[in-house]
């Protein structure tokens, strides 16, 4: 393979250890409120990496312990209000460390206990999730919350129904998905709904062929991909159109090689991790997407991603 | 000038809880910056005894100052607000400035919404979106308040809301959001009614004529495309229009690939037109869109299957 079409692995994973030792960076506490998603992000990087081992174990553990509250809810970090983002990060890395049974043994029925906790959260009347108690509402949530509950095997605690019937409430005259009913299509909405409809078994509601095409056509001349029409491109919608793309088995209508061959140009070879695009500063949000993207794209080395 | 919560009086009388980050091991010990470290630790307190007053509000202020993203403080202070009876006049007052430096922020605008549904009005929020769009025209979440504006307060039929989108429209005619709202306010807010033909006919000549000045621009045709199935029209209805960008008959002069896209569309309905159909189609895979050319294959195979594309 020519030097630029490599991915630096050994180089990613110093970047995403690296990411814990940088605490008295202000970028650190500044973005200090999303450490339990920041976790997930750093750990399932490393497992497409074929490096589960370079964060440790208990320590992670530990740490997502810190962050559950009695009611089962997971904040941010030790200390932060239950919120239904960290609590659907929470449990997905429970599920990538296969520690349920040590969740049990931290907390008695603490399976159940996070199902009820986000079982709470849906709103009985219009089927949608609020992301805490006070009500922010967001198919963001709907998804997190039917992918937590599917990871636990909690489904039937909630009115899937209905949450189906808020997705379709969604969906736009372009063929793809916003935030709420008439919100503008985007990328990371139509992962989102395209994601909820699969795990409730509700996939036939999508117009399939529609939604292909306008996934297909985020793709630019350059390769890379953007995330609403008339947009610039962006690593992070690799992940998200493509894992939508692959969830309707239409991968194959955009160019994989110019896309793999963006992605890779957003790397950093010398320090590690990947940029939103070529050039510009690395964050560990585009390293994930950016090594997922390639992994679904089945680049050489990476373990395969499930698009859900 | 940083600003420090243990030599003020008004502060006496609260000891600052300490974060409780479960024991000191390496992914938990957090390291904040001196001020914000403090400031933390005098909220901690507050919230610990349900306090609600003048200073909670300068508190969460100066927090939110440094850092905007934390929702815990922006709930708090909500809370504060709605105990105290706080003027929300002077909540919004503050809180512009502060959105304008935060542009992606997404628990402002959840704030705001709350903040002005007590208001009970709409009143000044036109202006202050002006603002927001100016620095980014494409801010998903200004667009979806603006949205939630419209739905609170019954707009769908104002007619400066329209004006209003026509002009984002006109200042930037590939600004998609713009195009949204639009479909919003005249498809949106008929809860599924069927559209009167004189606003059919309104909103084809509007898209359009936004595509002959841009023939490449996705939103419009995304647009038209979308009135005409709305009113369920047959596509031919926009046979000639499509023409006006692309005669086969001159390959080289294609001046969208929107256009030929449609009319591969028209043609495989057409009786004898599957091969001006594949012929468009070939166009698209070989040289007007050949990032996409398996999609275009695929369409050309379901021609053959069937003789009727889907
Ligand atoms: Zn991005």
């Amino acid at each position: 393979m020519p030097p630029e079409m490599q991915l630096c692995v050994e180089k990613h994973v110093k970047y995403i250890q690296s990411l814990d030792t940088r605490k008295d960076e202000l970028e650190y506490w500044l973005t200090e409120h999303l450490r339990l998603n920041g976790l997930y992000w750093g750990l399932t990087a490393l497992h497409l990496l074929g490096h589960p081992e370079a964060l440790p174990r208990a320590a992670v553990l530990e740490f997502v312990f810190s962050c559950l509250h009695q009611s089962g809810g997971f904040g941010a970090a030790p200390g932060h209000d239950a919120h239904m983002l960290y609590t659907v990060s929470g449990v997905q890395i429970l599920a990538t460390l296969d520690a349920f049974d040590d969740l049990e043994a931290h907390m008695e029925g603490g399976r159940l206990k996070i199902g009820q906790y986000i079982a709470s959260l849906q709103n009985t009347e219009t089927g949608t999730f609020a992301g805490d108690e006070w009500g922010e509402q967001d198919t963001r949530f709907l998804y997190g919350a039917l992918n937590a509950l599917s990871l636990m095997d909690l489904l039937f605690l909630v009115d899937l129904e209905n949450a189906v019937s808020h997705v379709q409430s969604c969906a736009n005259f372009d063929g793809a998905y916003g935030t709420s009913p008439g919100a503008e299509s985007h990328s990371g909405q139509v992962f989102t709904c395209v994601g909820a409809l699969t795990i409730a078994g509700r996939r036939d509601l999508v117009d399939e062929e529609k939604l292909g095409v306008w996934l297909s056509e985020r793709q630019l001349k350059n390769g890379g991909l953007n995330g609403r029409p008339e947009k610039k491109e962006d690593v992070c919608y690799s992940w998200w159109v493509m894992s939508s793309l692959a969830m309707l088995d239409k991968l194959h209508w955009i160019d994989s090689e110019k896309l793999t061959s963006f992605i890779l140009q957003c790397q950093d070879p010398e320090l590690g991790g990947l940029a939103d695009r070529p050039g510009d500063a690395v964050d560990v949000f585009h390293t994930i997407f950016g090594i997922a993207g390639l992994s679904l794209l089945k680049y050489p080395g990476l373990i395969e991603v499930d698009p859900v | 000038m940083p600003i420090f919560y243990h030599d003020d009086p008004e502060w006496s009388d609260i000891e600052p809880l300490p974060q409780d980050d479960g024991g000191l091991h390496p992914l938990a010990a957090i390291a904040y910056a001196d001020e914000y470290s403090e400031a933390m630790g005098y909220l901690r307190a507050v919230m610990a005894k349900n306090e609600f007053s003048q200073r909670v509000l300068g508190l969460t202020e100066h927090i939110i100052s440094m850092n905007p993203a934390h929702y815990t403080v922006w709930l708090y202070r909500s809370r504060t607000l709605s105990e105290l009876k706080a003027s929300l006049h002077d909540e919004i007052a503050w809180l512009n400035p502060t959105a304008l430096k935060h542009l992606k922020n997404y628990q402002i605008w959840h704030h705001r919404q709350t903040i002005i549904d007590g208001i009970n009005s709409p009143k000044g929020e036109h202006e202050f979106i002006a603002t927001m769009l100016e620095q980014d025209s494409k801010n998903y979440h200004v667009w979806s308040y603006r949205q939630w504006l419209v739905k609170r307060f019954g707009l769908f039929d104002d007619k400066e809301e329209m004006r209003w989108t026509e002009d984002m429209i006109h200042a930037d005619v590939r600004n998609n959001s713009a195009w949204n709202h639009r479909w919003f306010l005249v498809v949106g807010g008929r809860d599924g009614k069927t559209l009167p033909e004189n606003v059919v006919k309104r909103e084809m000549d509007y898209a359009k004529s936004a595509i002959r000045k841009a023939p490449q621009n996705q939103s419009p045709w995304n647009y038209l495309k979308g009135i005409v199935r709305e009113a369920k029209l047959p596509v031919s209805t926009l046979k000639d229009f499509a023409l006006e960008f692309a005669d086969m008959r001159r390959p080289d002069d294609i001046y969208s690939s929107h256009a030929l896209d449609l009319l591969a569309d028209i043609y495989a309905e057409e009786e004898n037109g599957k091969e001006e159909a594949k012929k468009a189609l070939e166009l698209l895979a070989s040289k007007y869109d050949p990032i996409r050319a398996h999609y275009w294959n695929f369409r050309k195979g379901l021609l053959d299957q069937s003789g009727v594309a889907a």
